[in-house]
């Protein structure tokens, strides 16, 4: 193509033309800013107290005498539960439950102080509802402390009428075990799902964008066009057009990065330098994901369907919550099929826990694997971009 | 009266019977109708399907090396959540196994820890966990309290034994037994958790995405919609219905799948009655196809629909109080939670089916749902009859001056 026009042909001109796309379509503002920054925003606004203490929860007290009334008073008095309902039985407690207006009970049985002196030992029960894991958990540690709690009180009065009088408490409990999580010591669940899930939330825009904006030009024939610009260049063609994408979400990725790590000022052990260069690197890796799918199925709406797919499966099979080493092998290993298991390691292994960047250096090379994967399905785009035929 | 009813009829078994031919003839919206429902939850349900995380790998660093210290790691060792993998020289070389994901916890054990129980201290070890998932977390901390009430009350009873008259009565077991039960979810698994709230955001989901596909259809190839909206257009009402009972007729048999056949499968808990529970998706399957009907509104390609459709699955997962529950969320997130149908299909779905509730005791969650229900099928009606079926014209009246 002429050289001597620079205005129409060449790299400059498609990124500029890739540039007026984005900016004269609304649909590209809102999926490159506003649907990212309020899915951001939600999550952290959304989990602002880091842990959901003050359970609402009941105490069924079928005793009534000094001592149950101890362990109410005792129970009520923990951070983690709100007691709530005092109710009369065991079944109006369930039917709380089930009514959703508590999510665990603690059960006194009757004659309760009357059976424990006489040596029968009685059983206190507790219930959790455990078809909501996070305040049940938190349900569940509550309760047993306080059941330990009321049990070591109780052996502090019948040794001490024994007539021990040595140091009581290496007696209750010889041994103790103290767990200290690593890098979030509060337990915070901000923390943990944040810093998954927004890094998901991203990858999840790119495919999309990429997909939409790369089928787009075929869809609608400008493809044959955007191909001359570049001098029939595939290479040239592609990197210029994604070029000002990259330049956005790269701004949108250092956004997330000092969001979540500076104004929400969640951990960071280790090296801020690779910190920032894995996010960058992520929002490469998922470009040449996107351009990989694109290449497999050059047309809008499939390359879009898969994008969107496997975008939102991500989520599960990345294995935030639920570790790949406990799902079934044929499934773990689908866990490392998308960039943003990478991403996720590489926050693990530097921010939050601080360990050098040799224990992830794999995850980074995975990042240039993702980056080089388009260049085995471009002559496929180039094809398909020559030749625009929109299938519905 | 009976010819206007005559005409009623027709019209709408007209209407029917065009969207059923629209349908049929488009693969992708085949796909969507019918894929979706069916392969989705059954992935998802197979990712979470161990249910329990067993077994992690923990290093032990014992400095003491003594009986009991022994003991203690044995112990551990034969709890479910816990596998010790080995004995690491020093905090250092436990520390390399656990960055290269060898181990997710190290055990220390300090120097002396026998020493201090038989000097009648308290023995104290420190467990260091990996933090990035906290379900690995709760497994170790699970283990690690039990270990320590364990052998903690194998140590008071070999002493109290020795020292006090009251021994036999408190070494013939507990004095003071605690237990606990789960309900609904008993076996704390993480699938039985976590799939029926995912399956009604599924259902909600498909629904929304089935109705905005083929809307989208029909305003990118206007010669789809099957009749002439410049003169004449059947009453807006009727098509709307005529429409809805069309996806609502395709889409029963992913449903009754979803809601039923998906926890059987799986062997979820199911504690709920099969017709309460229909009962209960009903009024979730108008309100979404009610806000299907309003999202045609915007959705100009069949494409745009998706970016909608997965941005969306998103925020309403963490907004149904699955994974954060609702009483710890701010008023403005409760506020904008409440005006997802999901949200209360959610939570009354969960009650019913895992905790056995009745459709009575749900009696809020169904009753926002039929609220839901007319109000969304009344802004879809006011949508179709104000922006879509204009829109139509328009695209139609554009194509045919383009075609001639």
């Amino acid at each position: 193509m002429s050289g001597n026009n620079r205005n129409i042909y060449g790299f400059w001109a498609i990124a500029k033309r890739s540039l007026l796309q984005i900016v004269r379509r609304p649909i590209y503002w809102v999926a490159f800013f506003l649907l990212p920054l309020f899915c951001f925003i939600m999550l952290s606004t959304l989990m602002e107290e880091g842990l959901p203490v003050q359970v609402p929860a009941a105490i069924v007290d079928k005793d009534g005498t000094e001592l149950s009334r101890n362990i109410s008073q005792t129970l009520a008095g923990m951070q983690m539960v709100d007691i709530q309902y005092t109710p009369d039985s065991f079944t109006e407690a369930r039917h709380l439950m089930q009514e959703g207006k508590i999510f665990g009970y603690f059960l006194i049985p009757e004659n309760y102080e009357a059976q424990l002196l006489a040596g029968r030992a009685p059983e206190i029960t507790f219930y959790t509802n455990m078809t909501y894991y996070v305040p049940a958990s938190l349900l569940f540690k509550t309760f047993k402390a306080t059941a330990l709690y009321t049990k070591a009180g109780l052996a502090v009065n019948v040794i001490g009428s024994a007539g021990v009088t040595s140091d009581v408490t290496s007696m209750l409990q010889p041994v103790n075990i103290t767990t200290r999580g690593i890098g979030n010591p509060e337990l915070n669940y901000a923390i943990y799902l944040c810093n998954s899930f927004a890094p998901c939330v991203l990858q999840l825009m790119i495919l999309l964008v990429t997909c939409f904006s790369l089928g787009q030009e075929i869809k609608y024939h400008t493809s044959v066009h955007l191909l001359n610009m570049a001098g029939g260049s595939i290479y040239r063609a592609i990197a210029a057009k994604m070029l000002p994408q990259t330049i956005i979400w790269w701004i949108i990725a250092l956004f997330l990065e000092s969001w979540l790590f500076r104004w929400q000022a969640y951990p960071v052990n280790g090296s801020w330098l690779w910190l920032t260069i894995s996010e960058l690197m992520f929002v490469l890796a998922c470009q040449g994901m996107a351009i990989f799918f694109f290449g497999i199925l050059p047309n809008l709406r499939l390359s879009l369907s898969v994008s969107a797919l496997l975008g939102i499966l991500s989520f599960s099979i990345a294995a935030f919550s639920f570790p790949a080493q406990s799902m079934y092998p044929a499934i773990g290993i689908f866990s490392w099929l998308m960039p943003i298991r990478y991403n996720f390691l590489i926050y693990g292994n530097i921010a939050l826990n601080g360990l050098p960047l040799y224990y992830s250096r794999i995850w980074f090379v995975m990042y240039i694997v993702y980056m080089l994967l388009p260049l085995t399905v471009l002559w496929r785009i180039r094809r398909e971009m020559a030749q625009p035929v929109y299938a519905p | 009266m009976l010819p206007d009813m005559k005409k009623i009829v027709s019209q709408f078994v007209d209407v029917y019977l065009r969207e059923f031919r629209l349908i049929g003839k488009d693969m992708g919206l085949i796909l969507f109708f019918v894929f979706l429902p069916l392969a989705y939850p059954v992935i998802y349900s197979l990712i979470y399907n161990p249910e329990v995380v067993r077994d992690v790998p923990l290093v032990i660093v014992d400095h003491d090396r003594s009986a009991t210290s022994r003991e203690m790691a044995r112990m551990l060792d034969a709890t479910q959540e816990v596998w010790v993998i080995g004995y690491a020289t020093d905090l250092n070389e436990a520390r390399d196994a656990m960055a290269r994901q060898d181990a997710f916890a190290i055990l220390e054990i300090p120097a002396g820890f026998e020493r201090r129980v038989g000097r009648e201290e308290q023995a104290e070890a420190v467990m260091f966990c990996d933090m990035t998932l906290l379900l690995r977390y709760r497994g170790f901390l699970v283990a690690a309290t039990n270990v320590m009430t364990t052998l903690g009350s194998e140590i008071t009873m070999q002493r109290i034994d020795e020292i006090a008259p009251l021994a036999t009565t408190i070494a013939q077991g507990d004095p003071m037994p605690i237990s606990n039960i789960s309900m609904g979810n008993i076996e704390n698994g993480f699938d039985s958790f976590i799939m029926p709230g995912i399956v009604i955001l599924i259902l909600q989901q498909a629904i929304i995405l089935a109705i905005g596909m083929a809307g989208g259809a029909k305003r990118e190839r206007p010669e789809l919609i099957g009749y002439n909206p410049v003169n004449t257009a059947p009453s807006y009402f009727i098509t709307m219905m005529a429409q809805m009972t069309c996806y609502i007729t395709i889409l029963i048999v992913p449903i009754i799948f979803l809601i039923h056949y998906i926890p059987l499968i799986f062997a979820f808990p199911m504690a709920g009655s099969n017709l309460q529970i229909f009962a209960f998706i009903i009024p979730l399957v108008l309100a979404s196809c009610g806000v299907g009907f309003m999202i045609q509104g915007v959705v100009r390609e069949r494409e745009s629909i998706f970016v909608i459709w997965v941005v969306t699955s998103v925020i309403f997962l963490f907004l149904s109080g699955l994974t954060w529950p609702r009483y710890a969320m701010g008023p403005v997130w409760t506020l904008v939670s409440d005006l997802i149908p999901a949200t209360w299909g959610v939570e009354g779905f969960i009650r019913m089916n895992t905790n056995g509730a009745t459709i009575s005791q749900v009696a809020p969650c169904y009753t926002a749902l039929w609220i839901q229900a007319a109000v969304y099928l009344a802004l879809g009606y006011v949508v179709q009859r104000w922006v879509v079926r204009p829109a139509e014209r328009r695209a139609l009246i554009r194509r045919s001056q383009y075609l001639s």
